[in-house]
């Protein structure tokens, strides 16, 4: 077994983090850099940007969880992609190898969603046990840490072509909140690393490293300060407890299906909000009959995975969206909550790109014929945008363990349940039209709308609730039931937001981290 | 879970379903072509994408034995129901009757393997005109990435006026 770091006994209770992406990285670093002795496990191997290629089905099955999942519900993705609800990453740096790095933050409102949108019928809204006001020096921590551009100094990122005509098309249709960013990625060097050279393959792995992950500032920074020790290929099974209650040892498999047992401290859960709270469900106990941490019988439940949708216009003239960062470029205006427009919540729109690869199975899943091919012979006159806004809770929506369905293991596989909300459905048509007059507006011969993808922004399953019974995790992150077992990951989330998540995932997971070491100070861990 | 897909959905991970490829003969092969032709139809596309797409067709039917088994027969029924040559049908005919097949499991899989396979092909890319790997050339600092000219240069900073509100008239509608 290859490991990484400083090595730690299996014997020595220490702060276990499970998944080294956006939130368990974090972490990792935050604690090790402060003198706190943790242990990474990570189901993914260590890979790194020589090990990258710029071509998409590779770099995706070099290093997509493409692990056994099932799914069911009325959304698309169940009928077009029935083994891959989710594109999540399983490697050294989670899904921040893969991200493109939009990091716009939560507005104030988003954290109070109950209180701001009231009732809606079938949802399962709820308060933030927190404020935007509480997270703000955390996301200012955030922000510098993961480089946005646009914000403390960093410049924005140049235009590129997909940009210039959807900033142009913005412009026209009487937008005015548009721009390249935030956005974190080096428009020039900052923190060690370089400026971009817009090669335009974020979404397949960073070669030249001037995108932020964790797997190029906070793992090898966490792995330098001697504090932790990353064992890549081991994946977490089973978290335990003692009679008195808390987590004492967390269970995992080798690569070669070896089962060990680390001894912990504490335990930190990040294993994206598919994995988390199926590790959960399957660390079930006598005193934890329904899963680990469940007694609100949330665990699961309340998956959200942003609205999305995409919009591909076509131009007389070439555009060549390919070419460059894949989303340095923002519209912010509907991402307001306007219950005139029929629907709660908001969304932004944000460019993106895709090769012809990925383009042709995503485009209109399943579609054939001369519908299909006149959409693929426009590519290079081809302009393409993202639509990502807040989704509606619904308990119904959600992880279980699939009890005829295994993984390579012999455990249970995750199942994905997910129905659109009407909220959900009324929000993408309206950012469809708005789609619409963007590119209109540009000159567009046609535009087409893209169903949603894989959910590559994955929330909810593992919600913070001021009180127990609404939520599994309290306002740190900490569990209600067990004082030492914390979440960090973007399940934690109790409503989406319309942002995309990482940001907030990360400054999410620094406070934690300040938390959890304030208790180690007071002895409380 | 009662709505899942049997047809499509897969059930097991492990390799119970693989075995050989399947074996076609050079009839059926040349309607795999065409139907790849037919479901993929590209005015500017040579044989070659589409006759490498068929390879990767026939290399997936490995993964499942029924598959296998089944491909050439099922290409076979498209003669049949096109009066004994399917070959000789015309386009427009030949479209209809793939429609009529539209979610015959053999024909999903088909295109389900085809949509990857074709359109990651080197040449399909030069003929949509993307330019593939950019990392080893610099990527496209220096080759374009800003060189669109139709459109005048926009604002790439935000915007300094208002900031905007975000809760519209909340009060006045509840
Ligand atoms: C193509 C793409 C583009 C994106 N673009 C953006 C963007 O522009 N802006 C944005 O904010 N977000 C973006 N995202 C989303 C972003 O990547 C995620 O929100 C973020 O990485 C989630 O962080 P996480 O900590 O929850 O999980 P991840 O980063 O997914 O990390 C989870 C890690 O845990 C590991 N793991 C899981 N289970 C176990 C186990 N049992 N044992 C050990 N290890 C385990 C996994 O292998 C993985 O490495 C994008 C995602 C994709 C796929």
């Amino acid at each position: 077994m290859s490991t990484h770091g400083n090595p730690i006994p299996l014997d020595e209770p220490v702060v276990v983090v499970i998944g080294s992406g956006a939130g368990g990285g974090t972490v990792a670093h935050d604690l090790a850099t402060e003198g706190v002795k943790v242990v990474v496990l990570e189901a993914g191997p260590y890979l790194t940007a020589d090990d990258y290629t710029n071509d998409e089905w590779p770099a995706f099955n070099q290093m997509a969880w493409l692990d056994m999942r099932t799914t069911s519900g009325s959304y698309r993705v169940a009928r077009d992609f029935p083994n891959l609800p989710a594109w999540i990453v399983k490697a050294v740096g989670g899904t921040t190898t893969h991200w493109a790095g939009a990091t716009p933050r939560f507005m104030a409102h988003e954290f109070a969603a109950r209180s701001t949108y009231g009732e809606v019928e079938g949802a399962n809204l709820l308060d933030w046990p927190i404020t935007l006001e509480d997270l703000e020096p955390w996301y200012d921590r955030a922000e510098k840490a993961m480089g946005s551009s646009h914000r403390h100094g960093r410049p924005p990122m140049p235009a590129n072509n997909n940009y210039t005509v959807f900033a142009n098309g913005a412009e026209r249709a009487g937008y005015r909140y548009y721009a390249t960013g935030p956005y974190a990625t080096n428009a020039e060097p900052y923190d060690g690393r370089p400026a971009t050279v817009q090669d335009g393959f974020n979404f397949q792995g960073d070669k030249s490293g001037a995108k932020w992950s964790t797997l190029v500032r906070e793992i090898p920074r966490a792995l330098e300060s001697g504090n932790a020790e990353l064992r890549p290929l081991c994946q977490a099974v089973g978290i335990t407890h003692g009679s008195d209650g808390r987590a004492d040892a967390v269970e995992y498999l080798d690569a070669d299906g070896n089962l060990h047992r680390q001894a912990a401290r504490a335990v930190c859960v990040a294993g994206n909000s598919i994995e988390t709270p199926r590790l959960l469900l399957m660390s079930d106990s006598p005193s934890h009959p329904d899963g680990l941490a469940n007694s609100s019988g949330q665990v699961g439940r309340n998956y959200m995975r942003h609205l999305t949708g995409s919009a591909y216009a076509r131009f007389e003239q070439p555009v060549r969206m390919y070419r460059g960062e894949t989303m340095a470029g923002i519209i912010a205006d509907e991402a307001v909550h306007d219950p005139s427009r029929g629907f709660v919540g908001g969304y932004y729109m944000e460019t993106l790109s895709l090769g012809p690869a990925f383009l042709a199975s995503f485009i209109e899943p399943g579609s054939w014929g001369r519908e299909f091919t006149r959409l693929m012979d426009a590519y290079a006159n081809t302009a393409g945008m993202w639509l990502v806004g807040e989704d509606m809770p619904q308990e119904s929506n959600r992880i279980t363990l699939d009890p005829d369905v295994t993984d390579q293991w012999g455990l249970p596989a995750p199942h994905v349940h997910f129905d659109d909300h009407p909220n959900d459905i009324a929000m993408r048509r309206h950012a469809y039209r708005a789609a619409d007059t963007v590119y209109r507006a540009a000159g567009a011969v046609g535009v087409h709308h893209t169903p949603p993808y894989p959910a590559t922004h994955n929330l909810g399953t593992c919600r913070m609730a001021a009180d127990a019974a609404d939520g599994p995790l309290n306002e740190w992150g900490q569990a209600h039931d067990v004082p030492n077992l914390f979440v960090a990951d973007g399940s934690v989330m109790t409503t989406g937001g319309a942002a995309n998540p990482t940001l907030t995932i990360v400054a999410l997971a620094m406070r934690q981290a300040d938390h959890v070491r304030e208790l180690l100070r007071t002895g409380e861990l | 879970m009662a709505d899942k897909d049997s047809a499509t959905i897969k059930r097991d991970t492990s390799s119970a379903l693989r075995g050989g490829p399947a074996t076609l003969t050079p009839r059926q092969r040349q309607i795999l072509v065409r139907v790849l032709r037919l479901a993929y139809p590209h005015d500017s596309f040579p044989d070659g994408p589409y006759e490498r797409t068929a390879d990767a067709v026939v290399e997936a039917t490995a993964d499942d034995r029924r598959l296998a088994a089944t491909l050439g027969p099922d290409l076979d029924m498209l003669d049949t129901i096109s009066d004994g040559d399917f070959l000789g049908a015309s386009d427009e005919t030949a479209t209809l009757l793939l429609r009529e097949y539209a979610d015959e499991p053999y024909f999903r899989q088909i295109r389900g393997v085809a949509v990857v396979a074709l359109y990651d092909d080197r040449e399909v890319w030069e003929l949509l005109g993307y330019e593939g790997p950019s990392f080893d050339q610099g990527g496209y600092l220096h080759r374009g990435f800003d060189d669109l000219d139709w459109l005048p240069e926009a604002r790439i900073t935000e915007y300094d006026g208002e900031p905007r509100t975000e809760l519209r008239d909340v009060e006045e509608q509840r």
